[in-house]
């Protein structure tokens, strides 16, 4: 095991095969993601790319392939593992935590709550106490950098679309991910907040180096705001490379003027 | 047609028979506990309350009479033989999405049930399980049980000539009601029951934030387990007999009265509940109507059913359950 330095592929995914009965959703699938980068994850509709995510995150079971994260196989490693070591993903349709108050959104996503086993509810009560608080202050603070401080105590069902999109990604956050994996951000929110979401991605990677893949349809978005650009069409990574060069790769442009599409 | 012509005053203030409803409503909290942190907690829909209740008492009982352990070694044991089964059950169905778990459990209980009645040499067939005669004097299940509930009465007797036999029961029933809520509440207010609640908001969500959501699943279902087992005990040493038809299916719907009474996500709510539900139900037995006692019997039924036909139309929560969550739960 060799352990992975500046520069080097926090990701590395290989040969992942993933088929719904005929269908090859994700059809020998590679790529690498560099760390501290931001890395988009384009395709037409039916591309692969959410299945891709899926089987990266552990949510679903490929055929084959391998998925190396920070050095490490995690290939059908289930994806509460995957998460707690730093790959934390966001799914395309919000799953905020309705009926559950903002704050306790953040809350739940801390690691290392001691009071999380229910032996130490009984036998560390201090210490799950003492986290408690930590971690209390930790989500206002991010509450506040997401402009979501005033609702922290409302139930996260009665938040528009775009303050979900929001939470998700700080409560994301508040799991402290080295890599974190973000389906769809932009879909359904508006450009003001959309804009305020990007300038966090790209500040959190300059302050504290997080690693960005994210998957849209957004062009502009992409364009601007990614460092790589990987391409799949029908299962496939066609593509991979700077987001001006991989605009000109006849491929791409075939896959999503010419192709199935 | 006339009004009911009355109520027989004098079996209304009967001290004997509203104990015996008490005990009863106790035994359906403590069951309905366990449903509480399932279904209202964890969001698991758990339709085998009664299996685990059978699979306690029926332990209990066995492991006294049959390899001669004392009642008070055989409690633990049985709780432990409970929580077992519940995690074996678990284990490969909690994996399946809510409404086939709900399908397994309550298969479980049923094959339980039909095994209880079925493996007559371990317990007792259809004549249930009580005393064992063999040998010179009958040793019973709840020996331990009673010697210990007559010294409470010989105490009581200090202060309360004739006391209600029932007493004992009644105080043991309700104060493990007391503190089974007592505990329920504070875990619930902790990181570990926000991850369930978390669970039962959306799975995925919680397993994508890093929580291994099976083993909390499983936890749950294991501790609606304990409370199954304490109540079967309790059921036992009410009823004096252990037997097939008192774990019927029907237990655990009732169970699912007193919850929906009481409201989801509410400790509180299930006590009250279970005593509304069992007032409701043994009450209507005092109205006395110029009909057969077997159609008066059936609209008893009728009429708890109108009354949560009623309470779901003007108050969905049930008394003590939050609107807003369930608003918005979905």
């Amino acid at each position: 095991m060799t352990e992975a330095t500046d520069g080097e592929a926090l990701l590395e995914v290989e040969g992942v095969v993933k088929r719904f009965g005929g269908v090859r959703a994700v059809d020998d699938a590679g790529f690498d993601v560099a760390r501290a980068s931001i890395t988009a994850l384009i395709g037409p509709n039916g591309a692969g790319k959410t299945t891709l995510f899926n089987v990266v995150t552990g949510f679903q079971r490929a055929d084959r392939g391998s998925v190396r994260f920070a050095g490490e196989e995690v290939f059908r490693s289930p994806a509460y593992a995957i998460a707690r070591r730093g790959m934390v993903r966001t799914f395309q349709i919000t799953k905020a935590l309705a009926a559950m108050p903002v704050l306790d959104n953040m809350m739940l996503a801390a690691p290392d709550q001691p009071g999380e086993r229910i032996r130490n509810l009984f036998l560390r009560p201090a210490a799950t106490r003492r986290r408690e608080r930590e971690v209390r202050e930790q989500a206002g603070e991010l509450l506040e950098v997401f402009g979501l401080e005033g609702v922290a105590g409302d139930h996260a069902g009665t938040l528009s679309g775009g303050q979900r999109k929001l939470l998700e990604l700080a409560r994301a956050l508040m799991a402290e991910p080295k890599l974190l994996l973000l389906d769809e951000p932009m879909a359904g929110i508006n450009p003001t907040l959309g804009k305020r979401l990007l300038e966090h991605m790209q500040r959190l990677r300059r302050e504290r180096g997080t690693t960005f893949l994210f998957v849209e349809h957004d062009m502009e978005v992409v364009m601007n705001h990614s460092d790589r650009v990987i391409v799949m069409a029908e299962g496939r990574v066609i593509a991979e490379g700077e987001p001006l060069r991989v605009r000109q790769d006849p491929a791409v442009v075939d896959a999503y003027l010419g192709g199935a599409a | 047609m006339s009004l009911p012509s009355a109520f027989t005053l004098e079996a209304f203030t009967n001290l004997g028979f509203w104990s015996g409803v008490l005990v009863v409503a106790g035994i359906y909290a403590v069951v309905t506990l366990g449903l509480q942190l399932n279904v209202g907690y964890t969001g698991i829909i758990n339709f085998g309350q009664a299996g685990f209740m059978a699979v306690g008492g029926y332990s209990m009982a066995i492991l006294v009479l049959e390899a001669g352990f004392s009642f008070w070694l055989a409690l633990p044991a049985a709780v432990l033989i409970t929580m077992g089964f519940g995690v074996l059950i678990g284990l490969p169905s909690l994996r399946l999405r809510a409404d086939y778990f709900a399908i397994v459990t309550l298969a479980t209980a049923e094959v339980v049930r039909l095994v209880a009645q079925n493996a007559r040499d371990l317990t007792g067939g259809n004549k249930g399980l009580y005393c064992d005669f063999e040998g010179g004097s009958p040793v019973c299940f709840d020996d331990s049980w009673r010697s210990v509930s007559d010294s409470i009465l010989g105490f009581v007797e200090n202060f309360w000539s004739d006391p209600e036999p029932l007493l004992p029961l009644l105080l043991v029933v309700w104060a493990t009601v007391a503190i089974g809520i007592v505990v329920l509440s504070y875990v619930q207010g902790t990181p570990w029951g926000r991850v369930l609640r978390a669970i039962r908001e959306d799975e995925d969500a919680a397993r994508a934030l890093g929580k291994n959501t099976l083993l909390y699943k499983l936890q749950s279902l294991a501790i609606s387990a304990l409370l199954g087992a304490l109540a079967g005990f309790f059921l036992a040493l009410f009823l004096a007999t252990i037997h097939p038809d008192d774990y019927e299916p029907i237990v655990t719907f009732f169970a699912f009265g007193v919850l929906i009474l009481g409201g989801l996500a509410s400790y509180k709510g299930v006590a009250v509940g279970a005593v509304l539900l069992w007032t409701l139900l043994e009450g209507t037995r005092f109205v006395e109507l110029p009909i057969s006692e077997e159609k008066t019997a059936a609209l008893r039924f009728a009429i708890v059913g109108a009354v949560l036909i009623g309470l779901m139309a003007l108050r969905p929560q049930g008394m003590f359950g939050k609107r807003e969550e369930m608003v918005l739960g979905d």
